[in-house]
């Protein structure tokens, strides 16, 4: 591993993203207006699960920035299929970096896009819609941050399995909804039906957000977080170990034509 | 290839398959440092699995590839430090500048900040990229994108250039661009490997040629040299409608659609026997006296007339 290589593509992959800085607004934009309209629905939600004091935002504003969060999913597949669309997949190839260097500096810029995101979100939620957090607010970051690396490695994970970007891309959003429901940041999970909370806890959203609820709901700190945070990072060695034994670099993808 | 000279690349009984199709059947060059290599042949004859394979892009069923006397199936990364690949297909990064591009690609090469902005400064005023460096990639024109995808492969001054087709789609002046700078590599002591569909091209470049057909190697050499042993005069025919059947049965005779082609030591006589005969029912449409030259070589080698125009199209 050259780490002055993988700095030189995660520069790179800055640039590229800052280029097309519509799809990162969409990260910020799309859970700020849901938020805007549902939290006021969920403040008799949260009362029904015994939350006598909270506000819709507490559980609105973590269940859509880690709904919201699911969009890095298809902006790491992009990064890859691009490459294939551009013809530029060769010549990256071609060049000295080796194929983790290429993976690390991939991921790296958008993992860094994931915790700016969620920081950005959970602050809007506090300071415009009047989120509580009760418990130690900086108990998130380990949170976060692994959340964001478990996206980003899922990411990877979707583009060793897809072979066109149509493929990656329908997979990606329909794991965002899916994962979005199960886990309970749609609804919040003691509300969901009975069928669906077996499944909730096989999903990184249910991670994250009892993470986050722990701490926004319930005065939670590091040690309400240490669970959580330990299964994420399960999950992306999971996601990790799909990617590298089923990416091949040399595999025809199909690009946005 | 002066043998006392250790080659810059050398490719050892390189056999590549897709499934039941083979597309290298065991195939063998070397180049000398400060060398251009024409690879030619027809379209599907593997010129582009071999230059991807010296590239590392694929691997090889059997056989060996040493750049500089690096393995490069062994040392992969070593190997490719001291090669630079334009693939035939153009591949630029469309919504980064110019300057991004080549930034980017001179970073992955290792260059340090100095030497990237000398390096990019020089490519980009040799290829005329100099007045284009703060133009996104998207807003260039097809030979302006052609030139920075040159400008890339060429950044780090490569021992070994690998150019694919480069100059497939290029205007006139990217072509007149191109060839030059594939020269003055050469002469800097680069072994450049080129591809291309243009014959004129490595006539023009006084390149070494190898001839590729069906996968494997079919003639290689000094182009003189191919060029005396090979070449031969010919009369070329184009008819209205379909080639008389008389001509067709001349010895040696290769008939492409309308057109057949003669060989004759002295095409001006067999031209002077042939035309009486013909009558004015045959159609003629035009005469042309081929002199020996790379596509006589290519007739000689492959049985095959070489239309340039279906060669690129494909």
């Amino acid at each position: 591993m050259n780490l002055q290589r993988i700095g030189v593509i995660i520069a790179h992959e800055s640039r590229l993203i800052r280029r097309d800085i519509t799809s990162v607004m969409v990260m910020l934009v799309f859970p700020i207006i849901s938020i805007a309209f549902l939290a006021p629905a969920f403040k008799p939600a949260l009362r029904q699960l015994g939350f006598v004091h909270a506000n819709g935002a507490d559980h609105v504003v973590p269940g859509q920035a880690v709904m919201a969060a699911f969009f890095v999913v298809s902006l790491v597949v992009f990064s890859f299929f691009g490459e294939h669309a551009w013809q530029t997949w060769d010549r990256v190839r071609a060049s000295s970096a080796t194929s983790l260097e290429i993976v690390a500096g991939k991921a790296t810029p958008r993992v860094m896009l994931v915790v700016v995101q969620l920081t950005l979100l959970l602050i809007a939620g506090v300071v415009v819609f009047h989120m509580h957090v009760r418990g130690t607010a900086l108990a998130l970051a380990p949170l976060i941050i692994v959340f964001a690396l478990c996206l980003v490695l899922l990411g990877v994970c979707v583009t060793a399995l897809a072979r066109t970007a149509q493929q990656a891309n329908a997979f990606a959003f329909t794991g965002m909804v899916l994962f979005g429901a199960l886990g309970g940041a749609f609804v919040p999970f003691g509300l969901l039906p009975g069928w669906a909370k077996p499944v909730g806890p096989v999903t990184p959203t249910y991670w994250a957000m009892r993470g986050m609820r722990s701490v926004v709901l319930g005065h939670g700190s590091f040690g309400a977080v240490v669970l959580p945070t330990a299964v994420l990072l399960g999950a992306s060695a999971l996601f990790a170990a799909i990617a590298a034994w089923r990416l091949r670099f040399d595999e025809a993808k199909v690009g946005w034509s | 290839m002066d043998s006392s000279v250790a080659p810059a690349l050398a490719v050892s009984g390189v056999r590549k398959a897709y499934g039941d199709t083979v597309a290298l059947a065991g195939v063998d060059l070397t180049v000398a440092p400060g060398t251009i290599l024409g690879l030619l042949g027809p379209n599907g004859a593997g010129k582009t699995t071999l230059v991807s394979i010296i590239a590392g892009l694929r691997r090889p069923d059997a056989g060996t590839v040493h750049v500089c006397g690096i393995d490069a199936r062994r040392e992969p990364q070593r190997a490719r430090m001291v090669m630079g690949l334009a693939p035939q297909e153009t591949g630029v990064y469309i919504t980064l500048t110019v300057r991004d591009n080549l930034r980017y690609f001179a970073g992955l090469a290792g260059l340090r900040k100095k030497q990237q902005r000398d390096r990019i400064d020089e490519i980009a005023s040799t290829l005329l990229l100099d007045t284009l460096m703060a133009r996104q990639a998207q807003t260039l024109s097809g030979g302006e994108r052609r030139r920075l995808h040159a400008a890339i492969a060429l950044l780090h001054e490569p021992k070994v250039v690998l150019l694919d087709e480069p100059t497939t789609g290029a205007d006139v002046t990217t072509r007149a661009h191109l060839l030059e700078l594939v020269r003055t590599l050469a002469a800097r002591g680069s072994a450049v490997v080129y591809s291309t569909h243009y014959l004129h091209e490595i006539e023009e470049l006084q390149a070494d040629v190898t001839f590729i057909d069906q996968g494997r190697v079919i003639a290689s050499g000094v182009l003189k040299d191919l060029v005396m042993r090979y070449g031969t005069s010919a009369l070329e025919l184009s008819f209205e409608h379909t080639v008389p059947e008389r001509l067709s049965l001349l010895p040696g005779a290769v008939v492409a659609g309308t057109s057949v082609t003669i060989p004759a030591d002295d095409p001006a006589v067999t031209a002077a026997q042939v035309l009486p005969n013909l009558g004015a029912a045959a159609g003629l449409r035009n005469v042309e006296i081929v002199r020996p030259n790379l596509e006589s070589v290519f007739l000689a080698v492959t049985g095959r007339r070489y239309d340039a125009r279906t060669e690129a199209a494909a």
